[in-house]
């Protein structure tokens, strides 16, 4: 099945939650690193509209995640109609379906983990795959350059001989006073343009500044993109390990 | 004309030589018509039983679903478009189908399985569904439940009156999730579609992959299977730039391969009996030419001109090989039509892969008349260069040498 | 005297002992004609995907699970290679997965193999078509096929990661590089099958030394039934398929193109036989003046026969050889070289990367008949006629 790759890296935008701290920034390694760690939180919980966007069509679907670390995200999907009540879950390595229409939890196979997830242009081998841009690339400062009338670094990222990565390089736009990654560009190994990645709409969120809507733009097809938007972010209450169990799948709503 | 009746005279004057060569001739013709179409109706039939199973002869798709077989690429059903389609008279039969992926689970079980919906009646007339069905009922049109491949069923444990849950990815995004019940089980004897098809009314496949009026092909039957590449282009044509129109020997080349390849293979074959057929009326032309060195000789000496003397012996040569042609290909075309209605019935290994495919075990001719047309005409070619040789000996034959044996 | 006879008409004589000759010539030809056709129908499947035998856990080909390794691989692969009759055996390590690129993700079936006995057993390294094969200094290595190289853009020196399930269940990815590109027979298989080393495989599956397959290769076609016997009765808890239950499609096509064959072959014969019958008839009949002299000037109607039945014996023994010579000759010549036999359709077939060459193959087993049937023709239709010659007065055989 020929899906667009852009998501696995939207994907990690979904599974993340951000933090700002102002901190001294040295190498371009440890920018990138700081800008990974704000991403990351102990857990989060978040409202979030995806939209797929193609020529001829598109989806709307309203989303409630929860995430602990990067080993364990609950998702439930609360519309539209036909799919409310569906859950995902993810832990370490493995996803489980429920579908309240059949009543049933379903571990999901080999074979289904390239069909797409739920319409959009994630596959379901995305919610697992998981490379870090700390330590899958090595980094590099290309520039200063203004964006939205804020100062920012650009960082070239090349993937290290052993990384499991697509991609030939990827340069990254953050922020310098909040460490907000504004602007990827995925390129493949010929210098193509495969993908950019643009965040908007800076606000405040559980009084953390974040970005809440993000665009994955494919460089060679026209009319088309995912786009995620986050209505709502809490970030480090408590969830308990046990949440994320196939137990817990059929009480969410 | 003198000539003629002269030349038939001089035929029959030595019936045993003509008779001979007479048979040369039409041995050749009834045996070249035979393998011809042997070897045509075998393949036709094969092209037969493994078309009718499930790809049909031709097949109508929106086009660019070929290249990537998704929901994204079907088609809206129209009566419009079946309506063109029907227009062609090669058209027999037409059924819809919404042809997707979807994962098949049982109580502990799950499988990748292919899901198609159809119109049970249509399906039918086309690809003879229903006699596949080994437990359980058929499907009717308006049912809410599923025909289901033995072998898938025996891999989920389940059997006829059995529950199924199928998930899938459904038409522009939608999520497929249902609950079926099993109505039949149905045995393929291709392993392919034994252990991982389904069958559906198409109505419940549509609601189920939310793709409501949409299909992914019509599948054709034809009443004149050789006319396959000639009915495709020209439904190509009315159908338009949307549509594509594939033959099976796109949609399953390598059996296409095989045949081509054997075709070529045949040629040869072909090529070696010419061959021996040639060998066998040279070699009576030869002889009689020997024998008749004297008589010419005379003829030439007492006056006749070479030229009328060569074309006597055309004439002669065109009589014989013209009778013996006509005799051959008369008494081949009821032989091949027998053979055609009870045909061959193979035995040992083939009879075996046969049955297990759930072919009738039988080799068939081919009644095509444009075998015995070809064929006629192929003999009568070879013979008539033939003669060329005794008119050759004529023009050269010195009368004084001739006379002298 | 049958030998002055012959040589008194020698064009009459040469016409005999060439029909004879092409006769046999033509039997022989068409025989390993359909030997090497045969063969060839074979020799795709066989040399190039399936080979002869192929041994997995009885599991393993239900899903391709690749926790259902072959138990004991190592040593049922030891001990097969030294079976008489094997001529090589190759371990595989097979599982589904994906293939993702920047420009998208296919859906793929990857064989971990190794590099020589694969190289062996399913001609990888002549299918090559650009870059390299399997170099052993460099790690994690793919070599895909042309189809699947062109629907993803592929080029030697790609990276792309490779995604699967594991023994276990979980799902591992590794980055790999395309070391080279290949074109098969069976394009839509191109599309599907990858090659990497086994080591980089077990490396990510977790499976230790194990594999999932063991492909044997047979020194010759026709043991197959017998050594599969030998292996099942070897290891009774082991799958084992022949390449007939591995791809039964092409097992009935390979069927019917035999049948057919065997059929064709009976027609050839019955040409064959007319044309000798046709030239001896001919024959007997020009003479029928000459027998009626020799009868009018005494010769007893019994030696008239025996010369008759001499001189044919003469001449069939003559042309006999000539045949046998030219054919054998001939055979040798297209066996080293093959024959083209596509005709047209060469440039299709080649796009598929089928061999269209044939290996006429000398029928040595089908000889003996041969000969019969082309000495038994030879007499029976010299026969006839020299008995109806015999009956003639010899006043009416003067006047002809």
């Amino acid at each position: 099945m020929f899906q667009l790759p852009y998501r696995n890296c939207v994907f990690y935008l979904l599974l993340t939650c951000f933090s700002a701290y102002p901190a001294p920034a040295q190498t371009a390694t440890e920018i990138v690193q700081k800008a990974d760690e704000k991403l990351r939180g102990a857990t989060s919980q978040a409202e979030i509209t995806i939209r797929t966007v193609r020529p001829s069509w598109s989806r709307s679907m309203d989303v409630k995640a929860w995430m602990k670390g990067k080993d364990f995200s609950m998702i439930l999907i609360q519309s539209p109609a036909k799919d409310k009540g569906i859950v995902f879950l993810k832990r370490k390595k493995e996803v489980w379906n429920w579908m309240p229409v059949l009543d049933r939890t379903i571990k999901l196979p080999p074979s289904m983990m390239s069909q797409s997830w739920m319409g959009t242009d994630f596959t379901n081998d995305d919610l697992v795959k998981e490379s870090s841009i700390v330590h899958d690339y090595a980094h590099s400062f290309l520039r200063d350059t203004l964006v939205g009338g804020r100062p920012c670094y650009l960082i070239l990222m090349i993937p290290k001989p052993e990384a499991v990565v697509v991609w030939g390089k990827l340069i990254v736009c953050i922020d310098k006073t909040d460490f907000i990654e504004l602007h990827t560009w995925f390129f493949d190994e010929e210098g193509q343009l495969v993908n950019t990645m643009n965040a908007y709409d800076v606000k405040l969120m559980d009084s953390r500044l974040i970005p809440t809507r993000f665009e994955m733009i494919p460089a060679d097809k026209k009319n088309q993109k995912t786009e995620m938007i986050y209505r709502n972010v809490k970030y480090n209450r408590p969830i308990d390990d046990g949440f994320f169990t196939t137990g817990k799948m059929k009480g969410l709503s | 004309m003198f000539l003629i009746e002269l030349a038939w005279k001089n035929i029959w004057r030595n019936r045993s030589r003509t008779l001979i060569t007479m048979a040369a001739i039409f041995f050749a013709v009834v045996l070249s018509v035979i393998t011809s179409s042997l070897r045509d109706g075998i393949f036709d039939n094969l092209v037969k039983n493994i078309v009718s199973f499930y790809t049909g002869y031709v097949q109508v798709h929106k086009l660019g679903y070929q290249e990537e077989q998704i929901l994204d690429n079907s088609f809206a059903a129209s009566a419009i478009t079946e309506n063109k389609i029907r227009e062609n008279e090669n058209v027999s039969g037409i059924t819809p189908r919404l042809e997707s992926f979807a994962l098949a689970a049982s109580e502990n079980t799950t499988r990748g399985c292919m899901v198609a919906g159809i119109d049970p009646a249509k399906e039918d007339r086309v690809t003879f569904l229903r006699n596949k069905v080994v437990k359980g009922s058929y499907l009717k049109i308006s049912d809410n439940s599923v025909l289901l491949s033995e072998g898938l069923a025996k891999k989920l444990n389940l059997d006829f009156a059995d529950t199924i849950i199928l998930i899938g990815q459904g038409y522009h995004g939608a999520t497929a999730a249902g609950k079926f019940r099993i109505s039949g089980i149905a045995r393929f004897g291709s392993p392919e579609l034994n252990d991982r098809f389904l069958f559906m009314p198409l109505a419940a496949a549509q609601e189920f992959y939310s793709a409501p009026g949409m299909i992914t092909s019509y599948i054709l039957s034809l009443s004149e299977p050789e006319n396959t590449g000639t009915t495709a282009a020209a439904l190509s044509g009315s159908l338009g730039k949307e549509f594509e129109v594939l033959t099976w020997g796109d949609i399953i080349p390598d059996i296409r391969q095989h045949i081509q390849t054997d075709t070529g293979n045949a040629r040869y074959v072909q090529g070696i009996l010419y061959m021996l057929i040639c060998f066998g009326i040279f070699g009576t032309l030869l002889m009689m030419m020997v024998e008749r060195e004297f008589e010419m000789g005379m003829l030439i000496a007492i006056g006749m001109k070479r030229i009328k003397l060569m074309l006597l012996l055309l004439v002669e040569s065109v009589l014989t090989v013209l009778t013996g042609c006509m005799a051959g290909l008369l008494v081949s075309i009821p032989v091949v039509y027998y053979f055609s209605r009870k045909p061959l019935r193979i035995g040992g290994d083939t009879a075996e892969t046969y049955r297990r495919f759930g072919f009738e075990p039988v080799f068939p001719t081919s009644t095509d008349p444009a075998i015995f047309i070809r064929q006629g005409i192929i003999v009568l070619f070879i013979g008539l260069i033939l003669s060329l040789y005794p008119m050759a000996r004529a023009f050269l034959i010195n009368p004084v040498k001739a006379m002298r044996k | 005297m049958a030998w002055r006879n012959i040589w008194r008409n020698k064009i009459r004589s040469i016409i005999i002992m060439l029909s004879i000759a092409v006769g046999l010539f033509a039997g022989i030809a068409v025989l390993a004609l359909y030997k090497g056709m045969m063969k060839a129908r074979t020799r795709t499947v066989i040399d190039s995907e399936a080979g002869h035998l192929q041994l997995h856990h009885p599991a393993f080909t239900e899903d391709y699970d690749p926790k259902f390794t072959l138990r004991n691989g190592s040593r049922i692969l030891q001990e097969i290679r030294r079976m008489e009759g094997v001529k090589l055996a190759a371990p595989r390590s097979i599982t589904n997965g994906m293939l993702a690129t920047p420009g998208g993700s296919s859906g793929v079936q990857i064989m971990g193999v190794l590099p020589g006995p694969e190289y062996a057993a399913s001609q990888l390294d002549k299918k090559l078509v650009e870059g390299k094969l399997f170099d052993d200094a460099k790690k994690n290595q793919v070599i895909i096929g042309r189809k699947l190289a062109v629907k993803m853009r592929l080029k030697p020196g790609s990276k792309l990661v490779l995604m699967f399930t594991d023994s276990s269940g979980s799902i591992v990815s590794g980055a790999f590089r395309v070391a080279g590109i290949y074109r098969s027979a069976n394009a839509p298989l191109d599309e599907r099958r990858v090659y990497i080393r086994m080591k980089d495989m077990n490396d990510l599956l977790a499976t230790g030394g194990a594999f999932h397959e063991i492909v044997v290769l047979l020194n010759s076609d026709e043991d197959v039934p017998r050594i599969q016997q030998e292996l099942q009765h070897k290891w009774k808890s082991a799958s084992i398929q022949s390449w007939r239950e591995i791809s039964p499609e092409t097992d009935l096509m390979v069927n019917t193109t035999n049948q057919l064959s065997y059929i064709l072959m009976s027609i050839i014969m019955l040409a064959l036989a007319f044309g000798i019958i046709n030239t001896m008839l001919m024959a007997i009949l020009e003479r029928t003046r000459e027998i009626g002299i020799m009868m009018a000037l005494g010769t007893t109607r019994l030696r008239i026969f025996m010369l008759v039945i001499l001189e044919t014996w003469m001449l069939t023994f003559a042309g006999t050889p000539l045949g046998f010579l030219v054919a054998w000759f001939s055979i040798a010549h297209y066996n080293r070289q093959g024959m083209d036999l596509s005709g047209m359709g060469k440039e299709l077939m080649s796009s598929f990367g089928y061999s269209t060459l044939i290996y006429p193959e000398f029928p040595a087993e089908k000889f003996p008949g041969l000969l019969l049937i082309v000495f038994l023709t030879a007499l029976v239709s010299s026969l006839l006629p020299a008995r109806k010659a015999l009956m003639m007065q010899p006043v009416e055989a003067l006047r002809r």
